[in-house]
């Protein structure tokens, strides 16, 4: 058996071992960022966002898919769920991104030792990570607001104290709590780590398949693009052609559309209660399927 | 006798590792043993336990050669879920097994995961087995150290196994839990008829309980016997840096008895040594010192402590305590767990402050300090290790001190604790990759490097083995001059025995006796009360009525040697 | 200093503990919290995405008693309340203030407002349904609706392991402290602490990065003998362990008395 061709073939309890660990240290972070208070000058935060280094560190050392996802549950349980502070829906925005951001940095790096692709690594999971946030940010107060062109200043405003916060966290906490952090500490793990959990390190020889080689980097390259293309149509004032289709929609359809997304808000929780009510009866496991596909 | 367990011809390998843990490895192992397996540090005494719940080779994909059966079962045939059913192990780390947060959730865990609806039924009952009743809702976390032993034992038995796999019980429990747990573990031996194995090196134990004993080296297995004769192959056990028990060895070095006749237990030797009459005039009179010529460093006046329970009520901890600790004392500081003892080794760090009265370090009151400030002055060495390991290195560890001090010529100071300690080999290897008494021995330099006037060291001989531990306590009596005065909390008898001059006795928040080793050993209502259990050898010469207690097993042996020959006893046993 | 003292010894790490579960298994015994996980998820469902696509304001502001009611229902502890205001208002005002830079008048205030509102009602709706779950209920509950079993499973190894974790990072941070040495100038707005207390906690992860890697092993081969990839992968044991949830006639009330009060709302809010 070639034990190159099985390295990245991990046994579950393998990955269970990547998840649980890196589930507890970034959840336990997670929860410290959130008790340590923030400095605040005006709109200016200049808190510890979160100790990335942790989740990249381990993404770069180990196999990046089970060290994202259970970085992002890390933060949800300990960060949110413990400090009585669970959002709901905001959660899976907040799983998604994060996962995805750390995914993709892990999957940059080839070379643990390589300290140029590390750092590369570090600062775009932070960037993609905060642009994801910034741009769920600013589509919650365009979906919030009603007629949000018509509102003068305002949707300026929105774009630019989202873009300054984003800024902010890449240059701030992206530097200081990523950066330097995981070029500090990928090399003193390397090689130690890993046979501590019984595997095998990474190394330059191995590499990922092409399809998972080209993944990343094209969701890199498409979220840019999503991102730049959101913002440009946002900014100019042509863009607001999509803003002016969405009143339209609104004056012509008024009232009734309100009922409509009211309803179908409605028909979704009425389905999921009597296919709860059939799960009850029945008892069977399929139900579950559907359960998940309707709430999701 | 039926055969549980065939061990047949087994050679692994880890992944990734350069030697085989384990080589040509052949055991047989009957229904109903209790059975030890000894052995030095990475002889394969754990992987040979794997071995047997198929961790080995579903888990740990190593090269496996050879064949096991376990109850009939073939390992390579059946999974570790299966396997599971047969044998329960139980870790060293047994903290890391227990992963729900409550205590009946974690017992009926393995039930509930294999689908039996009467899960939480299987869990309640092992836990009466295990004597853990009436705490099913309880945190684990607000267990203590033994009784987290017992839940991990209850987590296993709720599979309800032929087979118990126990690794090293007493290593990380007070001398009372562990008793509490090999009583547990021989009432499953003998009314549940399950087939315990326990991996050990506390010979006492094995002697009170175990009674076969399989003898590994190397990854291999030297031999199985039956206790007795297992425990008298003194010069063989010492030579697998085994200590046979106190009274087996003094025996071993008089030399007036047969190998055979060998005493393995205290009872047996009471009968098989000479008796002396009791001489009370001859009793050694501690050394009192004149207080007049000692200068204090410490002075703790009227302190009590406590802390915040889940509850949010107060429970006390210390309550009124006065001392003065002077220069050249090497106190221990003993009494059962909850007695106090951490609490106030944390009060003399200044990490914690007094409810009420003052402690005062060098003039200094720990109130109106830093804890950073009391740094130079006070050392606290934690009971697990790893927790004073900050840096990627044993010297970067060492010297972290004295760099951020900018003492000038560290570099020499370095170097001479690193010889001290014997760590000039280590000094590049991550402190926390390394065995556990070359750990300790870290954490000890580390604690040196900050030239503290007082020392103090939480449980220096927990969880190390006997031939280590013997190490560690001549290391502390070394550091004698370095230091201006230490202060050990343990519940390890042979160290006080050996190394302290002053024993303070707490119980529950209070100092109940303030003495010398006599005062306290003499006083059998004290040891009854502070829950403590004198070094064997000791028990045997009061057993005896020796003139006076003898505290190791060379001073026993010298004794016997000069009384039994002005006596004339010895023909008396031959 | 003196700020970073004292804060260091109200912060300690067994207040901290004692304090986050009595978070979790604080209120069990307010009405809400008696429900079906289910009830509130499906509750949930309703009062966390729609307000997001409704512009009237009698509507709004009617869902907003609503949620003050049930929010106070469920005891939520004054200060989570306190935290979701500060937030809210802090964001509100921050656009506001912007957005008169770019030429916003006071005509800005009304949908900022109806922003904040939504934004309200949907934070409000959270911490109603969440804080009356324990973890308990909220992984069962999780489970229930599809979630796979390592979610639940990682939910209690959490609650278990929090406790070591904080505490061994706590004696680490202290090593730290105790023999590393403190900037002797405070600086401007304490700036040299700051760094020097923030390099500490980085630094202190490398230490907890290996502890817990040797920690995740033992655990995970615990895991695997007492049969959790087992019953991950085998639905009927996710069948006994929910065997206890069923929806009561208090369930049905609840949502029936909140079908009512929304349409009475509506039907008000439109004829206005």
């Amino acid at each position: 058996m070639s034990q190159l061709k099985e390295r990245y073939v991990l046994t579950q309890s393998q990955k269970m071992m990547v998840f649980i660990l890196s589930m507890s240290l970034y959840g336990l972070s997670n929860m410290i960022t959130e008790l340590v208070p923030s400095v605040n000058f005006g709109p200016i935060e200049l808190s510890v966002e979160y100790f990335a280094f942790i989740p990249l560190t381990l993404c770069i050392l180990f196999h990046p898919l089970y060290a994202a996802i259970g970085a992002s549950l890390g933060e949800i349980i300990f960060g949110e769920i413990m400090l009585g502070q669970f959002g709901g829906f905001g959660e899976i925005e907040k799983f998604i991104a994060f996962s995805l951001a750390m995914f993709i940095a892990g999957s940059l790096v080839n070379d643990p030792k390589n300290k140029k692709q590390v750092g590369i690594a570090a600062i775009t999971g932070v960037a993609i990570h905060q642009m994801i946030s910034m741009m769920v940010d600013i589509g919650k107060v365009w979906i919030g607001v009603e007629e949000l062109e018509a509102v003068p200043g305002l949707a300026e405003s929105v774009v630019i104290i989202e873009g300054f916060a984003f800024l902010n966290d890449v240059l701030f906490s992206g530097i200081l709590f990523a950066l330097i952090p995981t070029l500090y500490l990928v090399p003193r793990l390397y090689g130690k780590i890993e046979p501590l959990l019984g595997l095998k390190p990474r190394d330059n020889t191995v590499k990922f398949s092409i399809g998972e080689v080209l993944a990343p980097r094209f969701i890199i390259i498409a979220v840019i693009l999503a991102f730049s293309a959101f913002l440009f149509e946002f900014l100019a004032e042509s863009g607001i052609n999509i803003l002016e289709w969405d009143a339209d929609f609104v004056d012509r359809y008024g009232e009734w559309f309100i009922w409509v997304s009211l309803g179908i808000a409605g028909v979704i929780a009425l389905i999921t209660i009597l296919l709860m009510l059939r799960n009850k009866k029945n008892n069977r496991l399929m139900d579950n399927q559907s359960e998940k596909k309707v709430l999701s | 006798m039926t055969e549980q367990i065939l061990i047949e011809n087994v050679t692994f390998k880890y992944p990734g590792g350069e030697l085989p843990v384990l080589r040509d490895v052949s055991l047989t192992v009957n229904k109903g043993d209790f059975i030890a397996v000894m052995g030095s540090n990475g002889c394969g005494k754990s992987t040979l336990g794997k071995l047997l719940n198929g961790l080995i080779p579903h888990y740990y994909v190593g090269d496996f050669t050879g064949k096991v059966t376990v109850n009939g079962l073939l390992t390579t045939d059946h999974k570790v879920a299966e396997l599971s059913h047969q044998v329960g192990y139980i870790y060293q780390d047994f903290e890391n097994q227990l992963v729900s947060p409550r205590v009946l959730d974690d017992a009926s865990f393995a039930p509930l995961n294999f689908g039996y609806h009467d899960y939480k039924d299987r869990g309640r009952q092992s836990l009466a087995t295990v004597g853990l009743t009436g705490l099913d809702n309880e945190f684990i976390w607000q267990l203590s150290g033994g009784q987290k032993h017992l839940l991990a034992l209850a987590g296993v038995l709720s599979l309800d196994p032929d087979i118990l796999i126990i690794d090293e019980p007493v290593a990380q429990l007070d001398p009372y839990h562990a008793e509490e747990t090999y009583n547990i573990l021989k009432k499953l031996n003998e009314d549940f008829g399950k087939t315990i194995i326990v991996i050990e090196h506390h010979t006492e134990f094995i002697a009170d309980y175990c009674n076969q004993v399989v003898l590994m080296e190397a990854g291999q297995v030297l031999w199985k016997k039956n206790t007795q004769q297992a425990l008298r192959e003194v010069n063989q056990l010492l030579d697998s840096q085994i200590y046979p028990p106190q009274v087996t060895q003094a025996a071993h070095k008089i030399g007036f008895l047969e190998m055979s006749d060998y005493p393995i237990t205290l009872a047996e030797a009471v009968s098989s040594f000479p008796c002396y009459l009791k001489n009370t005039s001859n009793k050694s009179v501690p050394d009192s010192k004149n207080s007049d010529q000692l200068e204090s460093l410490i002075k703790i006046e009227d302190i009590s402590f406590s802390y915040k329970t889940i509850n949010r009520s107060r429970k006390k901890v210390l309550k009124d305590i006065s001392l003065t600790i002077n220069r050249g004392e090497r106190i221990a500081l003993v009494g059962n767990n909850g007695a106090g003892k951490s609490s106030l080794l944390r009060l003399i760090t200044g990490l914690v402050k007094p409810e009420q009265g003052n402690v005062i370090v060098h003039g200094r009151n720990t109130r109106k300090y830093s804890p950073e400030k009391m740094a130079d002055l006070v050392t606290y060495i934690y009971q697990n290790p790893e927790e004073m390991f900050i840096e990627d290195s044993v010297r970067k560890d060492v010297e972290f001190f004295l760099k951020a001090r900018k003492v000038p010529d560290y570099k020499l100071i370095v170097e001479r604790i690193l010889r001290q300690f014997e760590l000039t080999d280590l000094q590049d290897r991550d402190s926390r990759l390394m065995s556990g008494g070359q750990q300790r021995r870290a954490s000890l330099a580390i604690g040196v490097a900050m030239n503290p006037s007082v020392i103090l060291l939480d449980e220096p001989t927990a969880n190390l083995d006997i031939a280590t531990r013997k190490h560690i306590t001549e290391l502390i009596s070394s550091l004698g001059d370095q230091v201006g005065a230490a202060v050990v909390a343990t519940h390890d008898m042979q160290l006080v025995a050996e190394w302290a001059n002053r024993i303070i006795v707490l119980n529950e928040g209070e100092i109940i006796h303030d003495g010398t080793r006599d005062s306290v050993f003499n006083n059998l209502q004290l040891l009854e009360v502070a829950g403590l259990k004198p070094p064997q050898i000791l028990e045997l010469s009061r057993r005896l009525n020796m003139s006076q207690l003898m505290y190791t097993v060379d001073d026993f042996v010298h004794s016997v040697k000069r009384e039994g020959t002005s006596y004339g006893i010895y023909t008396k046993t031959v | 200093m003196e700020y970073t003292r004292k804060l260091s010894e109200k912060l300690s790490v067994e207040q901290v503990k004692i304090e986050l579960l009595n978070t979790a298994y604080g209120n069990s015994n307010t009405f809400l919290a008696k429900l079906d996980p289910r009830t509130l998820f499906v509750w949930y469902l309703f009062f966390g995405i729609v307000p997001w696509f409704i512009h009237n304001q009698v509507i709004l502001l009617g869902m907003f008693f609503f949620m003050i009611a049930t929010t106070s229902m469920s005891k939520v502890s004054p200060l989570i309340i306190l935290i979701l205001s500060l937030g809210l208002l802090g964001q509100g005002g921050y656009l506001l203030i912007a957005s008169w830079f770019f030429g916003g008048d006071i005509t800005v205030i009304l949908p900022l407002l109806i922003l904040t509102l939504k934004l309200s009602i949907i934070s409000l709706a959270s911490i109603t349904v969440f804080c009356s779950m324990d973890p308990e209920k909220l992984s069962d509950g999780l489970l229930k609706i599809g979630l796979p079993g390592q979610v639940s499973f990682s939910i209690a190894y959490g609650y278990r392991m929090l406790p070591s974790l904080l505490e061994e990072y706590h004696h680490i941070f202290l090593s730290f402290r105790l023999r590393g040495k403190a900037p002797e100038k405070n600086g401007l707005l304490y700036w040299r602490s700051i760094i020097y207390f923030s390099k500490i906690a980085v630094l202190s992860f490398y230490p907890l990065l290996l502890s817990t890697t040797k920690r995740a092993r033992t655990t995970v081969e615990a895991l695997e003998t007492k049969g959790s990839f087992y019953g991950f992968n085998h639905p009927e044991v996710k069948k006994i362990k929910l065997a206890h949830l069923s929806l009561r006639t208090r369930d049905y009330t609840f949502l029936i008395f909140s079908i009512i009060y929304i349409l009475c709302v509506f039907s008000v809010g439109n004829n206005i």
